[in-house]
């Protein structure tokens, strides 16, 4: 175990910066989209996300051997769809309040990209602790990049920050709608690439093993 | 053939797993989020009518092709208003409402009692302000316009769907409230008004 140290914190660094999912990976971009109109919405997804993608990922590392590699796409989708369906039922029955906020999100995770890709990519080829840790550096990595994309677009598409207002007048409305979030990723994905390009330059991944 | 009989089995045994597994916890947890809901729509219904000491359904009715219910509330054996439950087909879901109107067809409250509309977009029909819109509007006034309005509806930007979902349950709770109180639908709903 001792040699996994560094290991694991290279995991949790990878997941936020260098294979951060939204601005390196691209990765589930339609959701970091879809829902990303405020901050407050950004962080909800990317909780609901940290926790499913955690436990998908213990899930498939712990019974990797046993999914035949024939079926194993219909396999993970069949765990990430158990885990949100388990948490949706049990959010609706026991957290009420955090389900009328949330729960509107957590039916949208069977569909991540990001999720099914780290069951593919990582658990399925690696053991337990590693694939959690994985899992739970690839959802901090999402969950920073929908706040920062949420933070940019209420910020200029509302005039407002978690809710409370900034600067009054006319907000810029496109930031909002879907058209918005598409400038707002695109420019935080330059401004990733070109502070690391520029402060961090040569130690960036260079991406092999993600061609697809 | 032998490959194929095991990927079968594989899979199926997955899929067992995880019925077995979900089943479980639906069985452990429906039973409490039924009951939170109905003590959820108690509270909204007595919000909807604060003066009401009692609140009893009437009538069920069905709006949106969905079954809802029709409320009466009286104050010391005298009716103050009804609440009407409805619902609109909006842009991802259908919108259940709970539509406050008082006897002279004049919508006085609304509250959304669930939905899966857009985040960020169709969720805003949650908002106060969207909501207050419907406060003591007529049948004739509940109509969805997109820009600023005193007697209509203004739709939420990037979301007239829902906006539009919201209004026509509320209208549609009037127009089966008039139904219910007056017998058979009127042919021609208050033109001359």
């Amino acid at each position: 175990m001792d040699e996994k140290q560094p290991n694991l914190y290279n995991l949790i660094k990878n997941g936020i910066f260098s294979e951060n999912p939204v601005f390196k990976l691209a990765l589930s971009l339609c959701p970091a989209v879809a829902v990303t109109t405020t901050v407050k919405n950004g962080f909800l997804m990317g909780v609901a996300v940290l926790f499913v993608m955690t436990m998908v990922n213990i899930t498939v590392s712990i019974f990797k051997d046993f999914i035949n590699p024939k079926v194993r796409i219909p396999a993970y989708i069949l765990i990430i769809a158990l885990y949100v369906s388990m948490t949706d039922m049990v959010m609706a029955a026991y957290a009420r309040s955090a389900y009328k906020e949330m729960g509107l999100y957590i039916q949208l995770i069977v569909v991540f990209a990001i999720i099914i890709s780290r069951a593919e990519l990582f658990a399925s080829k690696n053991k337990v602790i590693p694939s959690a840790v994985d899992g739970i550096g690839m959802g901090l990595g999402f969950l920073f990049a929908l706040v920062l994309v949420g933070a940019v677009r209420e910020l200029i598409g509302k005039g407002s920050l978690l809710g409370y207002s900034i600067f009054g007048g006319d907000a810029v409305l496109i930031m909002v709608l879907p058209t918005g979030g598409f400038f707002a990723i695109g420019l935080l994905m330059g401004l990733f690439n070109w502070i690391e390009d520029k402060y961090f330059g040569g130690m960036s991944s260079p991406g092999g093993g993600h061609g697809h | 053939m032998n490959d194929m009989l095991k990927i079968t089995v594989n899979l199926t045994v997955i899929c067992a797993l995880a019925g077995v597994i979900l089943a479980f916890v639906w069985a452990e947890t429906d039973p409490v989020r039924v009951a939170e809901e109905a003590r959820e729509r108690e509270l909204a219904l007595k919000e909807l009518m604060p003066s009401a000491d009692m609140i009893t359904p009437i009538k069920d009715v069905v709006i949106a092709d969905k079954e809802n219910v029709v409320y009466e509330a009286t104050a010391g054996g005298k009716t103050i208003g009804y609440v009407v439950s409805s619902a609109g087909k909006g842009y991802s879901s259908y919108i259940k409402l709970l539509v406050a109107v008082d006897p002279d067809y004049k919508v006085t409250g609304l509250a959304v009692l669930g939905h899966a509309e857009t985040p960020g977009l169709g969720d805003r029909i949650q908002e106060d302000w969207f909501k207050g819109q419907f406060a003591g509007k007529g049948v004739d006034n509940l109509v969805v316009v997109k820009q600023e309005t005193d007697t209509d509806i203004q739709a939420i930007s990037g979301a007239t769907i829902s906006s539009r979902a919201v209004t026509r349950g509320v209208k549609d709770a009037v127009i089966k409230l008039r139904e219910v109180r007056e017998g058979a639908a009127p042919p021609a709903p208050a033109a001359a008004k």
